[in-house]
């Protein structure tokens, strides 16, 4: 049985419990998506966005779907307005599963011209005696002139196996301002596919910073589209990988409307076995004139069996636009190296010291400063237990 | 002039130093000795290897010693890793420091003193103590305390750079301290703060050897023992007056 088949029989199999659980928009739509799903199954490497991930071997366990002892609650108005607007089950597979299966829903709304002085943080542990698999969905709705930080927290006990399927939808209203941290914090036998879209209107700003600390197989799929003059999005991903980690990053920002500014900033620092991939595509149509886009990824290779693919693409159909894109791929640079160590700082330590130092830019760039300050711990943490496993081989 | 170095305890005796990089032979058959609290110069013309020589010392992975042996302080130093080197009291400030964006100045050298410390079996300085200890030693070179707030060397200018590897000396209060045309860059002033604060940190058991083109960082100095380098080799070795020799007469005359 291939994998698309066992959860559509899962579906169909549950259908009844899974609808008595959720509100009814969300159901209402599980149908066409289970359509959706059936014509498009999971994306093989030939689907163009997915080309540097191969997500069969994520589905392939049977998980059977364990849904809470409460049913979900959420605003139902809001949920007919928004919810599955912007993720289209039609264009990918995986949104398409994740609507049809969907156990999990949170809806922040922000009404218009309000501020929320403290940062909304959500966080998830996982844990479970058996296999686990979640499909998650988070509608996040400022309105116009409305300013929101949103963390998102994924974490997992150790020793058993989990898949998340997230899929987050972002409406940023006219002159509003959204913060949306991702933050990824789990271990090898966690598999995570989130797919995020947000939606900025004019004037508008939209930042989006997603960390991937440890885990198995991650992929983080991000379209914004800039539907309002003046609008704003600002990407960052930085991403820590060993072990057999694999961290597969691909962005869409799309221009639509005229003096949209973009700046997107991902920077991967891979090590031992773990592979990388980064795909940034930024489109400029023909009435997004006056578009301002920088796009770079910059990764630092740690060892001979670690891969990184890199691919950022730019298409530009409007007049007078000022955009560039580039990546590098580099290593360590020695000549730093053997300074530091001239100076007493051993050979991991300084190692250690120039992958944080690598990393930092990505987080110089973070506006939210405790969170600024709580991720350079975390990361110097990452690289420490890193740096210790590999002491511990020698 | 002291006599060269039976008298005083040897601190790095160098013996038949052969070294090559990507296969090529630059240092070729090179025999030093250097004293306890002895400051040696070293002159020659460029490329004649006085680099190479001064990062076989500090133990640069890229070039390969073929022959001889380097003893300091009665261990083997080849048998030491660059970090063990600095840990033991070797320091090379280098002719061309490099810049390490991302890494703040005090970070680093906090680390480095607490790995030097944790190797003499010390507890790591606490926060208040080691900033004090900067404080102090950036005023002896004049360091600007904005230098140390930023990453290390990045974006720093020459004569910055410059001041900032005898700092970083003065934190790290080597035994034997090489430095590679320390004085390049710097303007007439900086030369002499530079000098200066070297030669007031300096215990009398320090040595150094200096690396230089010209006969003015010697004039603050004042070496015991002046050696040529010429093409992989030291051609002649003398008193001060062998700098003022070179300065006014050139490296023709050791040239055969
Ligand atoms: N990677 C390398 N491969 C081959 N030759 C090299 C390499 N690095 C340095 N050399 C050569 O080694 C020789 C010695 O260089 P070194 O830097 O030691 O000279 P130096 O005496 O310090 O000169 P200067 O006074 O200009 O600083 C030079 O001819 C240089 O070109
Ligand atoms: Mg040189």
């Amino acid at each position: 049985m291939n994998a698309a088949t066992q959860y559509i029989e899962l579906f169909e199999a549950e259908r009844q419990r899974i609808d008595s659980h959720a509100p009814a928009p969300l159901n209402d739509r599980r149908p066409f998506a289970a359509e959706a799903f059936r014509r498009l199954g999971f994306p093989s490497r030939k689907v163009e966005r997915y080309k540097y991930t191969d997500v069969s071997e994520a589905f392939a366990p049977n998980y059977g779907l364990k849904l809470d002892a409460e049913p979900l609650q959420a605003d139902e108005q809001l949920l007919r307005k928004y919810y599955g607007t912007l993720a289209n089950v039609e264009a990918d597979g995986i949104t398409a599963l994740n609507t049809m299966l969907v156990q999990d829903v949170v809806v922040i709304h922000i009404p218009a011209n309000t501020t929320k002085e403290l940062p909304i943080q959500l966080t998830n542990t996982l844990r479970s005696s058996v296999p686990l698999m979640q499909n998650r969905r988070l509608l996040i709705i400022a309105e116009e002139g409305a300013q929101a930080q949103v963390i998102l927290n994924d974490h997992a006990e150790a020793g058993q196996d989990f898949l998340t399927t997230q899929v987050t939808e972002l409406f940023v209203g006219e002159g509003a301002n959204v913060e949306f941290y991702d933050i990824e914090d789990t271990h090898e036998r966690c598999h995570r596919f989130h797919q995020v879209f947000a939606q900025v209107q004019a004037g508008g700003r939209f930042t989006h910073a997603t960390f991937t600390l440890a885990g198995g197989l991650s992929r983080n799929q991000t379209d914004v589209c800039l539907v309002g003059p003046q609008a704003q999005a600002t990407l960052l991903g930085s991403a820590i990988t060993n072990l057999n980690q694999h961290v597969d990053n691909n962005t869409l920002i799309d221009h639509r409307a005229p003096e949209g500014v973009s700046r997107e900033l991902y920077k991967y620092v891979i090590d031992q076995q773990s592979t990388g991939a980064f795909a940034g595509r930024v489109l400029v149509r023909e009435e997004a004139k006056k578009t301002d886009s920088i796009e770079r990824n910059a990764n630092l290779v740690c060892t001979d069996e670690a891969r990184m693919w890199t691919q950022p693409m730019l298409e530009i159909y409007a007049d007078d636009v000022q955009c560039s894109h580039g990546s590098t791929v580099g290593q360590i640079n020695d000549e730093a190296l053997f300074y530091m160590r001239q100076r007493g700082v051993s050979d991991a330590e300084a190692r250690m010291l120039l992958k944080q130092a690598f990393a930092s830019e990505v987080l110089a760039a973070v506006p939210l400063e405790p969170l600024r300050l709580r991720l350079a711990a975390l990361i110097e943490k990452r690289f420490r237990n890193c740096e210790d496993c590999k002491l511990c081989k020698k | 002039m002291r006599l060269q170095s039976d008298t005083t305890k040897r601190m790095l005796e160098i013996r038949n130093l052969h070294a090559t990089i990507g296969g090529k032979e630059i240092l070729k058959g090179i025999d030093l000795t250097i004293g306890e609290g002895e400051v040696h110069a070293l002159m020659g013309q460029n490329g004649a290897g006085k680099s190479t020589l001064s990062y076989v010392l500090a133990g640069h992975p890229a070039y390969e010693v073929t022959e001889g042996s380097i003893t300091f302080r009665g261990k083997d130093l080849l048998a030491l890793s660059p970090d063990e080197r600095s840990h033991e009291g070797l320091f090379l400030s280098f002719q061309q420091p490099v810049e390490i964006p991302g890494v703040p100045m005090a970070k680093f050298m906090q680390t480095a003193l607490n790995a030097k410390r944790k190797y003499e079996g010390l507890e790591p300085l606490n926060a208040a103590d080691f900033l004090k200890l900067m404080r102090e030693r950036r005023k002896v070179v004049e360091l600007d305390s904005k230098l140390t707030s930023r990453s290390v060397n990045e974006g720093f200018s020459g004569g910055e750079k410059k001041r900032n590897e005898i700092f970083q000396m003065a934190m790290l209060e080597p035994r034997l301290a090489i430095l590679d045309e320390t004085d390049s860059g710097l303007d007439v002033d900086a030369l002499r703060i530079v000098a200066e604060g070297f030669n007031r940190l300096r215990k009398p058991e320090t040595s150094a050897i200096v690396i230089t083109h010209y006969q003015r960082l010697l004039d603050y100095l004042k070496p015991d023992f002046v050696h040529v380098l010429i093409n992989g080799r030291i051609v002649k070795s003398g008193g001060p007056e062998l700098a003022a020799d070179i300065e006014s007469h050139g490296f023709d005359q050791f040239l055969q």
